[in-house]
C-alpha cells in the first residue's frame, strides 16, 4: 500500500483515525523504507534534537581504570606526560565525583606501547612490503604528519627490515607507525606524533610500556618512540641512529 | 583479534585505503570500547538523563556503563554499532542495579530542568521555549522518554529501538504517537508565539 507524505503527515500529528494508523504502523513493520520516509517527514524529532543535542553541554567526564594489558607503567617524563593530558581535548577528562582516587589519563605513548604489544611475528610476516606498497604508504604519512619520515634513512637502520608505515591517530593528532622485522623476524616499531608547534623538546627518556622496551623524545613539535619486542630489546643502536636522523 | 571488522577510511581520497587506528584485524576489542565510550559518552549520558531524569544519576551511569563496557570488551565481535551496545549497557545497569534506589527520586523526577542543562542560546523566548520542551519530554513516563530519546534525540530506526528495548517495533511506534501527544500543545504554542513574533 502507498501513503502519501500527507497522510504521513496526518499521521504523525495524531490526525488519523485507528484503522489509518493501524495500516501505517502495520506497513512499516515489514518495510524499512516506509519507515525512513516517516521517520524523514517527523516534525517533532528535530525540534525535541534540537533541544536535547545541546545536553550536556560539556562533554562528560569518565574515569577509566588503567588498561589491564599494561605492564605497571614506569614513570614517563612529566613533561611529556603534561603534552599528553593538554592534547586530550574533549576526550576522556579526569573526574574525581565517583572515584576517589585519580588514575593518569593514558598518553600517546602507552598507548601506542599497547598497540604494540600485540604484534607477533606473523603480524609483519605477511606485509606487502613492496616499494610501490611503501612509495604510497610513505607518502601518505608524510602528508598527515607534515614532514619527512626519511625513508632512506629508516631503510637502512641497522639489522631491521622496513615492513610498512601505517598512518594511526592519538586523540584527533596524526601518528604514524614505522613497523620493521629484525633478523629474527620480530617486530620493532618507530612512531612519530606531531603534536604541534610550541611543544616542549624532552631528552630521550627509556621506560618498559606494556612489557616492552620503549624509547621517547620529543623535538620541534614531533613526539618519537622506539618500541622494541621484548622489555629486554636493546634499543641503543637504533636510538643513535634515529636521534641523529630526527634530529630536527 | 581476526574476527574484528576494519575500520579503513579513505584519507583525501588519495593513495590507497589507510586504516586510521589499525589496520585490518588488528585493533583490539579494548581499543575498540576506549573509542566508542569517547565518541558517544555525551549520548550515554543523555540516555541516562533521560532513564532517570537526574543528572547526577546519569553522570553515575555514564561511569558505571564504560566501566562495564571495558570489562566486558571481549563480547565484542564486531566494531559497527558499538553505540547501540553501550546504550544496552547503560539501560541494563539502570535497571538493575540503579533504578530501584532512585525510583523515590524519580517519582519526585525534578522535572524542572537544571536551567544551566537548556539555557544555552542568546535569545531568551528560544530558551524558555527549549526548556519547555525540555520539561515536557523529561514528564514523559519513563517508556516513551526513552523511546523518544532513542529515536527523535539520537536517530535510531524505529526497528533499532525496537531491538535495543526489546519491544516489538509496533510498540515503539505507539510510545512515540504518545510522547507526540504530549509534546503537540508546547509545540503548538511555540509555533503561535513565533508567528507573533515575526509580527505577521
Amino acid at each position: 500500500m502507498k501513503f502519501s507524505d500527507e497522510t504521513l503527515l496526518a499521521y504523525l500529528e495524531g490526525n488519523l483515525d485507528e484503522a489509518e494508523a493501524s495500516a501505517i504502523e502495520n506497513a512499516i513493520e515489514t518495510d524499512p523504507e516506509l519507515e525512513q520516509r516517516l521517520m524523514a517527514l517527523d516534525p517533532f524529532a528535530p525540534v525535541v534534537q534540537s533541544v536535547f543535542e545541546r545536553v550536556p553541554t560539556e562533554t562528560p567526564v569518565v574515569e577509566l581504570p588503567e588498561p589491564l594489558t599494561a605492564e605497571p607503567v614506569q614513570p614517563m617524563g612529566g613533561g611529556l606526560r603534561l603534552l599528553a593530558v593538554a592534547a586530550s581535548v574533549g576526550v576522556i577528562a579526569v573526574s574525581a565525583t565517583f572515584w576517589a582516587t585519580r588514575t593518569q589519563p593514558m598518553g600517546w605513548a602507552e598507548q601506542a606501547a599497547i598497540y604494540q604489544s600485540l604484534y607477533v611475528p606473523d603480524t609483519i610476516a605477511s606485509l606487502d612490503s613492496s616499494p610501490q606498497a611503501l612509495e604510497a604508504q610513505f607518502a601518505l604519512a608524510e602528508e598527515q604528519l607534515g614532514r619527512s619520515l626519511n625513508r632512506a634513512e629508516l631503510e637502512a637502520l641497522p639489522g631491521m627490515e622496513l615492513k610498512r608505515a601505517q598512518v594511526l591517530s592519538f586523540k584527533g593528532k596524526p601518528l604514524v607507525q614505522v613497523v620493521f622485522a629484525d633478523e629474527q623476524g620480530q617486530p620493532f616499531a618507530f612512531c612519530v606524533i606531531r603534536q604541534g608547534e610550541g611543544a616542549p623538546s624532552k631528552d630521550v627518556k627509556q621506560a618498559v610500556l606494556s612489557g616492552l622496551a620503549t624509547a621517547t623524545w620529543a623535538q620541534d613539535g614531533y613526539g618519537y618512540m622506539l618500541i622494541g619486542n621484548s622489555d629486554k630489546t636493546d634499543l641503543s643502536g637504533q636510538l643513535d641512529f634515529l636521534t641523529t636522523s630526527f634530529a630536527g | 583479534m581476526s574476527n574484528l571488522s576494519p575500520r579503513a577510511r579513505s584519507v583525501n581520497g588519495k593513495h590507497t585505503q589507510v586504516a586510521i587506528y589499525s589496520m585490518h584485524g588488528e585493533i583490539s576489542s579494548e581499543q575498540a570500547v576506549l573509542g566508542a565510550i569517547q565518541t558517544h559518552s555525551k549520548r550515554v549520558w543523555r540516555f541516562g538523563l533521560a532513564l532517570s531524569g537526574a543528572s547526577d544519576v546519569a553522570d553515575d551511569l555514564l561511569q558505571s556503563t564504560c566501566l562495564r563496557a571495558l570489562e566486558r570488551h571481549h563480547q565484542v565481535t564486531s566494531h559497527e554499532r558499538l553505540d547501540s551496545w553501550l546504550m544496552t549497557i547503560c539501560r541494563s545497569i539502570w535497571l538493575n542495579e540503579v533504578r530501584s534506589r532512585s525510583v523515590r527520586k524519580a517519582q519526585a523526577l525534578s522535572v524542572t530542568p537544571e536551567a544551566e542543562l537548556v539555557a544555552t542560546g542568546p535569545d531568551t523566548e528560544t530558551n524558555i521555549f527549549a526548556a519547555e520542551v525540555f520539561t515536557q519530554v523529561m514528564q514523559l513516563p519513563e517508556a516513551q522518554r526513552e523511546t523518544v530519546m532513542l529515536v527523535f534525540v539520537e536517530g535510531y530506526s524505529y526497528r533499532e529501538a525496537a531491538a535495543l528495548l526489546e519491544v516489538p517495533i509496533g510498540t515503539i511506534m505507539s510510545r512515540l504517537s504518545n510522547a507526540r501527544q504530549k509534546l503537540k500543545t508546547v509545540m503548538q504554542h511555540e509555533a503561535a508565539d513565533a508567528v507573533r513574533r515575526s509580527g505577521k
